[in-house]
């Protein structure tokens, strides 16, 4: 168990994808295996020895490139993949915004939506159809709550799905390059709520390629890069290094 | 197993809603809707019994209960297999993004077929007195059998639809099984067809024994004999034992292959 006040730890993570190349995911595949016939898999390391603690009440930031391995990283703290090596801890409960609408289904009304997203993410009936008007009112979406969420704009179902994640009350939410979506009044509303969220003692893993978001909100950044922590600290610096090994490989590209 | 029972009383909510979720979705979009649950077997029902009791003759008389008798499981126990076959891979996209126990979607396929089933046997519960076949109390035996068919259809379902993972030519190949169960499967016919010397052969088949139990308490006003329910349940233990096994020890992955 990790020490008190700590909301997440990660120690000594790796994550170990099998890469198939020309899939076939059929029979045929198993009997190429009897037949010993050349394998075409290679192993890819998306995560590779990753440690580090979150504090209790932090909001800490993920950065680096497309396909850095920030959101494998976020997907082993919501429990999706269970780490190839080492372990993960998650103190009290967790909310998984690992895609916003993750499993909204299109032809449930938005209302249906909120119980069944709710006890996905493990919450009962009774607290969901508590919170069911916080949710609706916090969305914004009115009378359409009782219409399938595939007549909703796309503005409409980030604004359900963003609600019903925080208002279920996590210890720890896990964001995964969400908050780029939404008019610009509905964002400011999201960032007030995380703040609020810090405030109550919250944890927060933020995963952005806004710069100025990160800056803005974070106590801590990482910074990702090929599966390893490449650099760790407060915003400002970790962005700056962000950006001039970014400027770098751009002038040494040339 | 202990942990098969406790994420099922768990998740039993959410297990809850995924089954009304997909009768919902399987309705929708139909004048009927839900309706059709209860239409889809009364109009088979009437089709049957003209077919029998007109065209096709046999020398059983109320063919028509003595065949839906038994066919109506086998219709839950069929489709909860071809729609839980497909369940962790058509359910793919969530499983990469929350994370939550997979057994739900095989019991939810399972408990949406069940809902289908108990709707099903009112229509059958019309015909017995519409055809002057006498409503034995036999029937309040039928929870029985139920527990057991369910308990099967579990097992096979958890296998099936973790071997779909990997691969998916399974889901094929479950369909070419089911359609020759069907028929090695003594439901429109009668065991004793069979010459007494090859009934041995038809009592390999392990669903032959929950079957027999719908049909002597609805047909025929008669309870199995204790061997053939002991039987029942072991074949049902066996498979989810097995089917579960299966299971859990690849769950984990699956994601990785969804």
């Amino acid at each position: 168990m990790p020490a008190n006040g700590i909301a997440i730890r990660v120690e000594n993570v790796t994550q170990r994808f099998r890469v198939i190349h020309e899939r076939h995911d059929t029979v045929r595949e198993l009997f190429s295996k009897l037949f010993r016939q050349r394998s075409s898999y290679s192993d890819f390391e998306a995560v590779k020895n990753v440690s580090f603690d979150v504090p209790k009440g932090q909001m800490i930031g993920l950065i680096g490139r497309n396909g850095s391995g920030k959101s494998t990283l976020l997907k082993i703290i919501a429990g999706v993949y269970r780490p190839t090596v080492g372990k993960v801890h998650v103190t009290g409960s967790l909310a998984p915004l690992i895609e916003l609408g993750a499993g909204f289904h299109h032809e449930l009304t938005g209302r249906e939506n909120i119980l069944l997203n709710g006890l996905l993410m493990g919450y009962s009936k009774a607290e969901m159809l508590e919170r069911e008007q916080r949710i609706i009112d916090f969305a914004e979406i009115g009378d359409f709550i009782d219409t399938p969420v595939k007549q909703y704009s796309s503005g409409m179902y980030m604004r359900l799905a963003f609600s019903v994640a925080t208002e279920v009350d996590p210890d720890v939410l896990l964001i995964d390059e969400i908050l780029a979506v939404g008019d610009a009044g509905f964002q400011q509303k999201c960032f007030d709520r995380l703040r609020s969220f810090k405030q109550a003692g919250k944890t927060i893993a933020f995963v952005s390629h806004s710069m100025d978001q990160v800056e803005q909100h974070c106590d801590r950044v990482l910074l990702i890069d090929k599966g390893s922590i490449l650099a760790a600290g407060l915003p400002h610096e970790v962005i700056e290094a962000y950006q001039s090994s970014m400027g770098l490989e751009v002038v040494g590209a040339h | 197993m202990i942990e098969l029972v406790r994420d099922t009383y768990r998740y039993r909510e959410l297990i809850w809603a995924l089954a009304l979720k997909e009768l919902k979705i399987r309705y929708k979009r139909s004048v009927l809707g839900f309706m059709w649950a209860l239409l889809n077997p009364a109009l088979l029902m009437l089709v049957l019994t003209l077919v029998f009791s007109t065209i096709m003759r046999f020398a059983i008389p109320h063919y028509a209960i003595f065949l839906l008798s038994v066919l109506l499981p086998w219709t839950f126990f069929s489709q909860s297999l071809s729609y839980a076959v497909e369940s962790i891979v058509s359910n793919g996209d969530l499983i990469k993004k929350v994370s939550v126990p997979k057994l739900v979607f095989p019991m939810a396929a399972i408990v949406s077929n069940l809902i289908n089933l108990f709707l099903s046997l009112i229509p059958l519960a019309l015909l017995v007195p519409a055809m002057r076949h006498p409503f034995y109390w036999t029937w309040f035996y039928l929870p029985v059998p139920l527990l057991a068919l369910t308990i099967f259809t579990l097992g096979m379902t958890f296998f099936f639809a973790a071997a779909n993972v990997y691969y998916r030519d399974v889901s094929h190949i479950l369909q070419v099984v089911l359609s020759a169960w069907f028929y090695v499967t003594p439901i429109i016919y009668s065991l004793d067809f069979i010459p007494p010397n090859h009934r041995w052969i038809f009592k390999l088949n392990p669903i032959i024994y929950v079957i027999n139990g719908f049909r002597l308490a609805v047909y025929y006003g008669a309870l199995p004999k204790a061997p053939s329910i002991i039987a029942s349940f072991a074949c049902a233990f066996i498979s989810l034992f097995i089917g579960f096994a299966i299971f859990s020890k690849y769950q984990n992955d699956f994601v990785f292959y969804v």
